[in-house]
């Protein structure tokens, strides 16, 4: 059994950060009805930025400031920056686009995403950059029940992406920019003659969308210790496939299909055998979409004839 | 700063005077050879997550390059191709050097699936290629019929490591843990076996080399685990790996193969390495060299070494080619590739090849790591 809370603990944590990268790729599609496939490359600026953040205060053998200062640094730094990229992306690629054939836009994410991937390549090289975490939060530091250990990187990214997807979910339903995201995702045209300003929000929403996974890609350098240029494409892959199985457009199903995705990897590794991981977990996810085209929690939507 | 540019020229200069050891049969060094131009090409990943490894290969072949030309009086260039240890990116950079007609040879590539993918077109445009690093034992079946290697092959370090985990470490279980490219399962297939022989419980285990979050696979890890054998080649992956072990409170040793040998990167405090390049610095012929390529790069550990005596000897067979009276080509440097008989080399052994392309009588080097992570010799 404690081998089970064991895997179950590991699957959360990643299913979290695949949750956080899975949002703003539905928050995006919702507005825009575009895949950003530049969405995962977003993570990797935002896992460059926590490193960066990193040796700017000494290196992880020798920093300057408390940890959980530069924990607050990192995270706010990292979804600024990643969050205005993401709005310059929406303001200098996507807009332009906005009434032009979906190929369209579809094609320049993808040359976004090589742009963001090369770019880091040219400027900073192409060497992994390790995070060094153990040296400033202890490995032994955390949770001990019995057999199972939840170490402190691990609680730190289970509940910053609890409390920010619920922080989330609050700011759609409860504020009045969540009702104007609502508004835009549901008929943008109407919601433009009633007065809302579109470009505003839909630029809102790419920033949202694109901080989550500037925190997200932080969380994944603790986490796993190492950032490249090249880390943000499986993770892209892996959100994209949480948000289709979640329901894409759909907020709470970004969320369940990134748990589900994660908690499904780690149990096929522990139970089954690692060999067969992705074949399994995408088998499952075929099932689920030929029992659900929509998603799990996506509604059938009416089009317009 | 100036004082190591210094060091190094001068280093560089008496290591030109006295040719570098010995060369391939019919190559004099220091014979003045007119009008030798030549180039080749270079491949390997100068970026990507082994980028380190790459560059200082790459470093590795601009010295010999450099030492070769200047004793030998050649005038050969080399154009580098970054495969970032990708077969589809390797086959991309083999297509531009196999239409170039200049170019009569080519360094590496690195890894052994990318010799895969590049052997039949190098096999079809007739460019001999040598690589520093690549091991599958499948490369050299005769298969590849213009490829070469200076290091020995995994038949070799796969039983190697293999005997020394059963013989020295006396599992009773144990993980096996492939990435799913060529260079890891070939490793697992030669390992296995005399695994199984021994009687030891073998959990083996697969992940994609792009994996990082190794948490379930470490959950996996039973308390009567005592090693965890890692066919990797991306050893940050591996070091992570570790922390997830000292997370999990698993004691299990790690044994990764030569792929891992990056005491920059994998530092885990018990962990054993092996690779198929000696620690240079220890050879004592080797000193001046090494020396100069310290002060030139900076630190290096085993994989630039093998990418020099690489080089070395494309550069004498085109030197021997060109005293004979020939235009270097790449059938005429194919055949003094092929007999080449050099006593001495930087690696320590002598360097010859048999019909296959395989080094005669190559061996493995096994390292352990200390508890401040610097990796150890093990003689034997």
């Amino acid at each position: 059994m404690a081998f089970f809370f064991q895997e179950l603990v590991n699957g959360v944590t990643t299913g979290a950060l695949y949750s956080l990268v899975a949002l703003g790729f539905s928050m995006v599609y919702g507005v825009l009805k575009l895949l950003n496939f530049a969405h995962g490359d977003l993570y990797m600026v935002g896992a460059f930025t926590g490193y960066f953040v990193i040796q700017w205060f000494g290196g992880p053998a020798a920093l300057g400031i408390p940890v959980p200062l530069l924990l607050i640094i990192m995270f706010v730094l990292a979804a600024g920056l990643v969050g205005g990229l993401g709005v310059a992306i929406e303001r200098f690629a996507y807009r332009p686009l906005r009434d032009a054939p979906r190929i369209a836009p579809l094609i320049t994410a993808i040359g976004i995403s090589f742009f963001l991937e090369n770019s880091v390549l040219l400027l900073f090289g192409g060497q992994t950059r390790i995070y060094n975490t153990p040296e400033f939060i202890s490995l032994s530091s955390g949770i001990s029940i019995g057999p199972v250990t939840i170490d402190t990187v691990q609680i730190l990214v289970l509940l910053s992406g609890a409390a920010l997807m619920i922080g989330l979910r609050l700011l759609v339903s409860r504020t009045r920019l969540g009702k104007q995201m609502r508004a835009v995702a549901s008929d943008r045209e109407a919601a433009e003659m009633l007065g809302i300003n579109v470009n505003m929000t839909i630029a809102a929403t790419f920033f949202i969308g694109s901080a989550l996974a500037g925190v997200a890609g932080v969380m994944a350098g603790l986490m796993f210790n190492q950032v490249a240029n090249t880390i943000g494409f499986i993770v892209g892959l892996k959100a994209f496939t949480a948000a289709v199985v979640g329901g894409i457009g759909s907020i709470p199903g970004a969320m369940l299909g990134g748990l589900l995705i994660g908690i499904a990897e780690s149990m096929i590794t522990g139970y089954v055998s690692s060999t067969f991981t992705n074949l399994i977990v995408f088998g499952i996810l075929i099932a689920v979409m030929l029992a659900r085209p929509s998603g799990l929690l996506g509604r059938v939507q009416l089009a317009k004839v | 700063m100036k004082g190591r540019v210094i060091a190094a020229a001068a280093a560089l200069g008496a290591l030109a005077v006295t040719g570098c050891g010995s060369s391939t049969s019919g190559s004099g060094g220091g014979t003045a050879l007119k009008s030798c131009v030549a180039t080749i090409g270079f491949e390997g990943p100068i970026t990507g997550p082994v980028a380190v490894l790459g560059t200082e290969q790459l470093h590795f072949a601009d010295l010999a390059l450099s030492m070769d030309n200047k004793a030998n009086k050649t005038k050969i260039s080399l154009v580098q191709g970054d495969t970032q240890l990708q077969p589809s990116q390797a086959t991309t950079v083999t297509q531009q050097f196999t239409s170039n007609s200049k170019m009569v040879a080519v360094v590496g590539p690195a890894g052994s699936q990318e010799v895969e993918a590049v052997g039949p077109l190098m096999a079809r445009a007739g460019m001999p290629f040598i690589t520093g690093s690549a091991t599958a034992a499948a490369l050299t079946t005769g298969k590849y019929p213009t490829f070469f290697r200076v290091v020995s092959k995994d038949s070799v370090q796969g039983p190697q490591d293999a005997n020394y985990i059963v013989n020295t470490l006396h599992p009773k279980s144990l993980m096996i843990v492939d990435d799913q490219e060529a260079y890891s399962t070939g490793l697992v297939a030669a390992m296995t076996p005399v695994f199984k022989a021994a009687r030891i419980k073998v959990d083996h285990e697969s992940v994609p080399q792009t994996t990082t979050d190794f948490s379930s696979l470490v959950s996996k890890v039973t308390s009567s685990t005592s090693v965890v054998v890692l066919p990797w080649q991306v050893a940050a992956n591996a070091q992570q790996f570790g922390r997830d072990l000292a997370q999990q409170h698993k004691k299990a040793v790690i044994f990764g193969t030569d792929g891992l040998f990056s005491p920059g990167t994998f530092t885990i405090s018990g962990s054993y390495v092996s690779s198929f390049g000696p620690d240079i610095t220890a050879i004592p012929a080797d000193a001046a060299l090494a020396a100069a390529a310290k002060a030139k790069y900076g630190s290096f550990g085993t994989f630039g070494p093998p990418v020099f005596a690489a080089t070395h000897v494309i550069d004498e067979a085109i030197a021997s080619v060109c005293k004979a009276g020939q235009t270097p080509s790449r059938s005429n440097v194919m055949a003094a590739i092929k007999n080449t008989d050099e006593p001495t080399s930087i690696l320590g052994q002598p360097i010859k090849f048999d019909s296959h392309g395989d080094l005669i009588n190559g061996k493995f080097f096994l390292f352990k790591i200390s508890s401040s992570g610097k990796y150890q010799l093990i003689p034997g």
